[in-house]
């Protein structure tokens, strides 16, 4: 056994779990019978064959076979003699019908009795993510420069440093090394905690996931790992945490830089990507996304909006934003309790309209949904004598208002707390409080719905129920979301 | 049991058919978009300009009380001058600026928007183009704000934005004066230089990967058999295209700095009995005394052929 000192370096990935282990149980019970096997058949790879890190329980190849102790009978999976027989058995049972549980057990109890690597685990684990993809909420933070004047306090709070920016030096594009990022993110950890780390290529985005477990332990070898004497099976990590990062590619660190919030945070890691990735669609959402469209091919040319194309109708098409949306009447009528009778010409124009609120942004089946929006109206109640009562009303929202000071903190009031800071309150006025909640699988495809079956007046809606801000949260005054978050430059 | 055998005869005649009526569908395609290049031509041309002016002017003798450009022939025909012209300025100008209106009710000063596009071409062909769009946001100053724009990420949009187009308001100042400079003029350029560079290194690395014959694939085997590979991979390193990196066979990689003029600064070649210091010295081009990103190809070539 060897020596077991606390130290502060990772976890290997070479660390072994027994194959009865409840976390390794856990882990690969989540998975469907498919992605059970395009895991194992991942594992029995030869990318994999030379890390060592995934190796199966075999039979020693290399000594004569008669020397061996002939198989248990009782031997539910006999121990194969080879990598391709393996390969071949789990390609067989792709083709075949049966239950998760037989996979579940073959690997745990034979093919991988030896026990899993902290790898094949967190191969595991990303093929879960990948499967449910809206399992995890994704926040997106912006990686700033910091100011070269705060090496003196890094204890400090960044705002303030974090907005001035404006210096000759920052037109640098911080750039991302995975390697550098891991050993800083390593040397940060606490020695009393063991982690993990696996970096690894998302299938469809554009993008590399950091997977970091975590598990309460001084030690990185097998005394981490394994449990107790006294409660040989209690140990289940519950102390564990697992967290992700995601890194787009093109991503803007070689000097220092922090991260900051952007009031952004959705579940479908797709949307995010869209709205702070590599593109060009960052500060173009919604109906601005014309802008950066692709020219699509119908035009006969490559790009429509290009110089060289003297077609007057394909740029007339674009800027008066007419093109016909996708979606088709019947999809509207859907969910709407009673037809309406349409004149076909108002829903035609509302379709337009929409086309130019929302331009190519916010369909129902691009995948890019955000599955929650919250927003906190902070506009002045509108100047209308109607209502004696308005004053005393007021009064009553100032007591609720206290109130709710004493309660637990919402995302929006901390939200709203920033924007109070960074513009200064001005307190005349009636100001209700009003919080809007939208929910849904895609809450802006919903909304454009709405205008395009004219619940929703497309003409008079405000900016930010288009999406294009690209914030998942936020304050408005003026009818607009404070602080620029998510449009131009922040 | 005779599905599949009723199924099978009909399939490829179906097939057959789908991809006629495509075929068919693009060439209907093709011929329209080559009807209205071919449209806008000729009511662009000179001639025709002259004799539309003629008809003009015979027009609006009878009823002066009719809007100019009544006909529909003679809208769509000033439509395609305005096209054209406009056409010519982004062609010419390459940054060009249009007005337009933030649909958004509530927007500042009123939806006003400046729109700037970029059009900038390399090698042969024009980019799409990016846009800034610019507002008015503080209702009594003439102080230009980035509304939107389409400009990637590894483009320092924001940090040109702080020093050109400052908008900082007078409290946070340190000197005393309420008055912000701005400078249109010096934030585009700078903005559209550093547009063309990115643009040029990307297209200088696509244009690498051409010359070693790197995204041919498999099914060209057989043609290129001439010369053997010698360079697997040259990709871009990082987001603003200013790192490339090249792998060789043998396992040494390379990579090397470009700056913003778009010469190579710094290069480093290891492999596995260290540097390859003959590489990086042609890849520097030492002897050359011009190491533009675009001579790599070249420079290593001579070394290699």
């Amino acid at each position: 056994m060897p020596l077991s000192i606390p130290t502060t370096s990772a976890l290997p990935p070479s660390q072994f779990l027994s194959a009865t282990h409840p976390t390794v149980h856990k882990t690969l019970s989540r998975l469907s019978r498919p992605s059970l096997l395009s895991l194992a058949l991942d594992w029995l790879d030869e990318k994999n064959e030379d890390t060592g890190l995934t190796t199966p329980y075999l039979l020693p190849s290399s000594s004569p076979s008669s020397a061996l102790p002939s198989p248990d009978p009782d031997d539910a999976y006999p121990p194969c003699t080879s990598l391709s027989e393996l390969r071949e058995i789990y390609t067989d049972l792709q083709a075949r019908k049966g239950s998760k549980r037989d996979v579940l057990d073959r690997i745990l109890e034979g093919d991988w009795r030896a026990g899993i690597s902290l790898y094949q685990l967190a191969m595991a684990d990303m093929q879960y993510l990948y499967d449910h993809p809206s399992s995890q909420k994704w926040s997106a933070l912006k990686i700033v420069p910091l100011a070269a004047s705060d090496g003196a306090e890094p204890g400090t709070t960044s705002k303030s440093k974090v907005k001035e920016k404006d210096d000759a030096s920052s037109t640098k594009i911080p750039r991302f090394h995975p390697a550098t990022f891991l050993r800083n993110l390593q040397r940060e950890s606490l020695p009393d905690v063991k982690a993990h780390y696996n970096l690894d290529r998302h299938a469809d985005l554009p993008l590399w996931i950091l997977r970091v477990w975590i598990i309460d332990s001084p030690y990185d070898t097998n005394l981490a790992l394994t449990s107790s004497k006294s409660n040989p099976n209690s140990l289940s990590f519950d102390a564990s945490k697992t967290f992700y990062i995601a890194f787009p590619d093109a991503a803007p660190p070689r000097e220092r830089y922090s991260l900051e919030r952007t009031a952004l945070s959705a579940k479908n890691l797709g949307a995010l990507c869209e709205r702070r990735g590599g593109g060009r669609e960052n500060a173009a959402g919604g109906g601005w996304g014309v802008y950066c469209a692709d020219g699509e091919g119908a035009g006969g040319g490559k790009t429509r909006d290009n110089p060289l194309n003297s077609m007057v109708d394909a740029r007339e098409e674009k800027e008066k934003g007419e093109k016909e949306g996708r979606l088709d009447g019947e999809a509207i009528d859907r969910g709407m309790k009673r037809r309406r009778e349409e004149d076909p010409r108002m829903m035609k124009r509302r379709k337009v309209l929409a086309q130019g609120r929302f331009g190519n942004s916010a369909m129902r089946d691009d995948g890019l949904g955000i599955e929650r929006l919250d927003v906190r109206l902070e506009d002045k109640f509108p100047d209308v004598n109607l209502f004696a009562e308005i004053n005393v009303d007021n009064s009553r929202d100032n007591q609720s208002d206290k109130k709710k000071r004493r309660g637990r903190r919402s995302a929006v009031d901390m939200e709203l707390e920033k924007a109070r800071e960074d513009e200064g309150e001005d307190t005349e006025g009636w100001r209700p409080d009003v919080r809007i909640t939208f929910q849904g699988t895609h809450v802006f495809a919903g909304v454009r719905e709405l205008v395009e079956a004219g619940v929703v007046d497309g003409e008079r809606m405000p900016g930010w129920m288009t999406g294009e801000e690209g914030v998942s949260i936020g304050v408005v005054k003026e009818g607009r979301i404070v602080g620029w978050k998510g449009s131009g430059v922040s | 049991m005779e599905s599949p055998s009723d199924l099978a005869p009909k399939d490829p005649v179906g097939a057959l058919l789908d991809a006629d009526i495509s075929s068919l569908q693009a060439q209907i395609s093709s011929l329209k978009s080559l009807r209205s290049i071919q449209a806008s031509t000729i009511l662009t041309s000179q001639t025709s300009q002259t004799i539309l002016a003629r008809l003009r002017a015979s027009q609006r003798a009878p009823l002066p009380s009719t809007p100019l450009d009544a006909s529909p022939f003679l809208q769509t025909a000033s439509k395609h001058l305005t096209q054209s012209k406009e056409n010519l300025y982004r062609i010419c100008a390459s940054i060009t600026t249009f007005r337009l209106q933030d649909p958004d009710p509530n927007a500042v000063d009123g939806g006003r928007v400046l729109g700037i596009r970029f059009d900038v071409s390399s090698a042969g062909r024009f980019a799409r183009p990016y846009y800034v769009m610019l507002n008015k946001p503080f209702a009594d100053k003439e102080l230009l704000r980035v509304h939107r724009h389409t400009v990637p990420p590894c483009i320092p949009l924001a940090a040109l934005a702080a020093r050109y187009l400052p908008v900082t308001k007078c409290d946070s100042g340190d000197h005393g004066k309420d008055k912000v400079t701005q400078d249109l003029g010096r934030f585009v350029r700078a903005l559209r230089r550093q547009i063309v560079g990115y643009q040029n290194r990307t297209s200088v690395i696509k244009s690498l990967r051409r010359e070693f014959k790197l995204d041919e694939g498999r099914q060209s085997g057989k043609k290129g058999k001439e010369r053997e590979k010698v360079i697997v991979d040259i990709s871009a390193a990082d987001a603003e295209a200013k790192q490339v990196r090249i792998e060789w066979v043998d396992g040494r990689v390379g990579r090397c700095v470009v700056g913003d003029t778009g010469n190579v600064e710094k290069c480093v070649v290891i492999g596995e009995q260290g540097r390859d210091w003959e590489v990086e010295r042609r890849i520097i081009g030492v002897e050359k005394g011009e190491p533009s990103m675009s001579g790599i190809g070249e420079r290593l070539k001579e070394g290699i052929y």
